[in-house]
């Protein structure tokens, strides 16, 4: 069992403009093992995409307070591609483009980052996981040959992302909107490629804004972020009155101090 | 000495190099004439990059054999292999000597084959008079090799130009590959020139290649010249009437580098590709001019270069599409991209339009930059190790051009040549 642990985290970003550091996350305290889904929602703004990009070590956020440890040992210092090989994975929001490299180059490249240097995969074994996880998410081989999110629409790049975490299986998925502008089929093939990621060795963090999502990965935990903080954590159940009485409603009935985006 | 007296005695001794050569009198006046008039010609212009203090022009014009064994190239089935002044062997099939084509030394092929050397030799792709550098290349010429595809024959295998360097000695490579393509032909070549022996020497290696009517030429080459090497490498191409000219050039010699690729659409409907990538590393300085020009009416021109620089390294590549008056409906697309590597790295990107016709489509792009952050980050994110990341990042940028080369072989040896270049530069 793996178990991600984040503790008092404060988190700023330099704004570009007047070079000034922004504090965005004002104490995390969440715990994670394998086993557990838990999801995360809040308004926009708030701070749940810097929470998982910071624990994946995007350089931009920097640490000010707090720690984050994953089996007991400390991360922050570690570079983005250490954290990776160590279990950690994040489906991105927004997934970069690369041209000239195929889907299928990079892929082997990460599946092999993760083995020794005289085990690395062989391409028999390599196209066997590839082809197995390609008809878990109804993905085209062709898909493969394309140069990496290169002109992939929306909904392409989501799968990608998911098909990626098939191959690398990691023991924990930071999972970003994994289900923003997606159509219904391609909502339920992608919580499909997720739900065949569950059971003991693997643990994941699904942010979304959806309760739709959480009816196909039912989430053991529900955490509620506002204001650079998680304000609320509960059962699945608590995304289902989120739904109903929205952020506000949630907020005044918890009675929190914090302004959100669309209100004037 | 006054310069008279040197230019006198320059003369004499090119001339008593080439009797002793057996070399025909018009091969000789042409070298005569070039040496005339060298002092009077502008260097080539390539422009934001500075080659003043380069000794590019060493005088002197000998013979001598290289040791055969120095050439260590795998046998192809049609093939040419030079050390040297020397060549190797040449594998030419029984069945395209029956066609009439012909691939020799260009020496042996100004002996057998006078009349169709003269008429094409620094005469229609480019001429002695065009800058300095080409009339010395035509007063010091020592090497070479002679291609003639007579009218509609069409080669389907790759014609191999193995070209090496010999460094062991102390004498300039000048070099002239002479491609002759005659109408309704089709014929590819790969070039590979590289250098052995340690000694520092110039490389002056042109290329002509003459497209005639409705022929198809495509040029791959592997350029590998060694770090103690400066060379001055021209490439020209004439082509005919709705003839094209295809060229893939990789550029990854070692040392200090001028490139100079310019290709004349001139019959109606001729179209050019040129495609280059580089890599420069160390203190190395490489500057490359890729030109077309539309001459004739409805003429299509097309460069695309991408080069990296590495260290401390400077690379300039300047695109030129050069629309004369007169090229009606004709399209010029260029694209010149850089990445740099280091902090140390010089790069430009500069592309040229020169067009004195309305009725044309041009355009150009052009950009010097690091790579992408973002992009390393997201591979890296999955475990990629930096250095690994980078270098997909960077085969990735070049891919553009790579994929283009058709000649599978040239493709993978050159990928070879970069991830090597790039293990080492860093
Ligand atoms: N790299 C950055 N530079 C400057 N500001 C940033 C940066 N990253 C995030 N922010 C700011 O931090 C705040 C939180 O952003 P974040 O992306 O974490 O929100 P979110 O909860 O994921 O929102 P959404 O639901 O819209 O995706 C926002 O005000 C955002 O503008
Ligand atoms: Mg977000």
């Amino acid at each position: 069992m793996a178990t991600l642990e984040i503790k008092d985290l404060h988190v700023e970003v330099t704004d570009e403009e007047n070079q000034t550091a922004k504090e965005i996350l004002k104490g995390v305290n969440l715990t994670m093992k394998t086993g557990e889904i838990h999801a995360i929602m809040g308004p926009n703004g708030t701070g749940k995409s810097t929470l998982s990009q910071t624990i994946m070590g995007q350089p931009s956020y920097h640490v000010t307070q707090g720690d984050i440890l994953l089996n007991g040992e400390s991360i922050v210092d570690m570079p983005v591609d250490e954290r990776a090989r160590k279990g950690l994975f994040l489906g991105m929001q927004y997934p970069a483009e690369i041209q000239g490299v195929t889907n299928a180059e990079f892929l082997r490249a990460a599946v092999n980052a993760r083995r020794a240097k005289d085990d690395q995969i062989s391409v028999m074994d390599f196209l066997k996981m590839l082809d197995k996880n390609l008809a878990i998410l109804d993905m085209s081989e062709a898909m493969t040959e394309r140069y990496l999110n290169e002109g992939f629409s929306g909904g392409e790049k989501k799968r990608n992302e998911i098909l990626q975490l098939l191959m690398i299986q990691p023991s924990f998925a930071l999972l970003d909107e994994i289900d923003s502008g997606l159509d219904i089929d391609a909502l339920k093939v992608v919580s499909k490629g997720v739900n065949a990621m569950r059971g003991d060795n693997f643990g994941s963090m699904i942010i979304t804004h959806y309760q739709r999502l959480l009816n196909y990965i039912v989430p053991d935990v529900v955490h509620i972020m506002m204001g650079g903080r998680i304000v609320k954590t509960g059962d699945a159940s608590l995304a289902k009155r989120l739904e109903k009485e929205g952020y506000a409603g949630l907020r005044d009935d918890l009675d929190i101090d914090v302004a959100l985006v669309d209100e004037n | 000495m006054d310069t008279m007296q040197t230019q006198t005695q320059a003369a004499t001794a090119v001339q008593a190099a080439a009797q002793q050569h057996n070399e025909p009198s018009w091969l000789i006046n042409k070298r005569l004439a070039a040496l005339d008039q060298m002092a009077d010609l502008p260097m080539p212009l390539v422009q934001r990059f500075n080659y003043r203090d380069w000794e590019l022009m060493p005088g002197n014009l000998q013979w001598a054999d290289s040791k055969r064994d120095l050439a260590q190239v795998a046998d192809g089935p049609v093939q040419i292999v030079q050390v040297g002044q020397t060549t190797v062997r040449v594998n030419l099939p029984e069945k395209l000597q029956e066609q009439g084509v012909v691939l020799t030394d260009f020496f042996t092929a100004v002996k057998d084959y006078p009349d169709l050397v003269q008429e094409a030799f620094m005469t229609k792709a480019m001429k002695s008079n065009e800058n300095r550098l080409a009339s010395y290349h035509t007063a010091y010429l020592n090497a070479g090799v002679f291609l003639y595809v007579p009218n509609n024959v069409v080669i389907s295998e790759p014609i191999d130009i193995q070209l090496i360097q010999d460094n062991t000695l102390d004498q300039p490579l000048n070099s002239h590959v002479l491609v002759v393509a005659g109408r309704n032909t089709e014929v590819s070549v790969s070039q590979h020139l590289t250098t052995v022996g340690e000694n520092a020497n110039l490389a002056n290696c042109l290329m002509e290649v003459i497209a005639d009517e409705n022929s198809h030429v495509t040029v791959a080459t592997l350029d590998e010249l060694g770090r103690k090497t400066m060379a001055y490498v021209e490439r020209r191409a004439y082509a005919a009437d709705n003839a094209s000219v295809n060229w893939a050039v990789g550029f990854m010699n070692e040392g200090n580098t001028i490139g100079n690729f310019d290709t004349e659409l001139n019959g109606v409907g001729s179209r050019a590709d040129a495609k280059v990538i580089a890599i420069t590393d160390h203190d190395q300085r490489m500057g490359v001019n890729t030109k077309i020009t539309n001459r004739g009416k409805h003429t299509n021109g097309n460069i695309l270069q991408r080069g990296v620089i590495l260290e401390d390294s400077e690379l300039v590549y300047n695109g030129i599409g050069d629309i004369i008056h007169g090229a009606a409906g004709s399209e010029a697309e260029q694209e010149n991209r850089l990445l740099m590597m280091s902090s140390n790295a010089h790069g430009n990107a500069n592309p040229i339009l020169l067009i004195d016709e309305n009725d044309v489509m041009a355009g150009h792009a052009a950009s010097v930059g690091q790579v992408d952050e973002q992009q390393l980050y997201y591979l890296m994110s999955r475990g990629i190790r930096r250095e690994t990341a980078e270098r997909l990042v960077i085969r990735g940028f070049l891919g553009a051009v790579l994929s283009a080369i058709p000649a599978k072989a040239v493709r993978s040896q050159l990928v070879d040549i970069i991830e090597r270049k790039l293990e080492n530069g860093r």
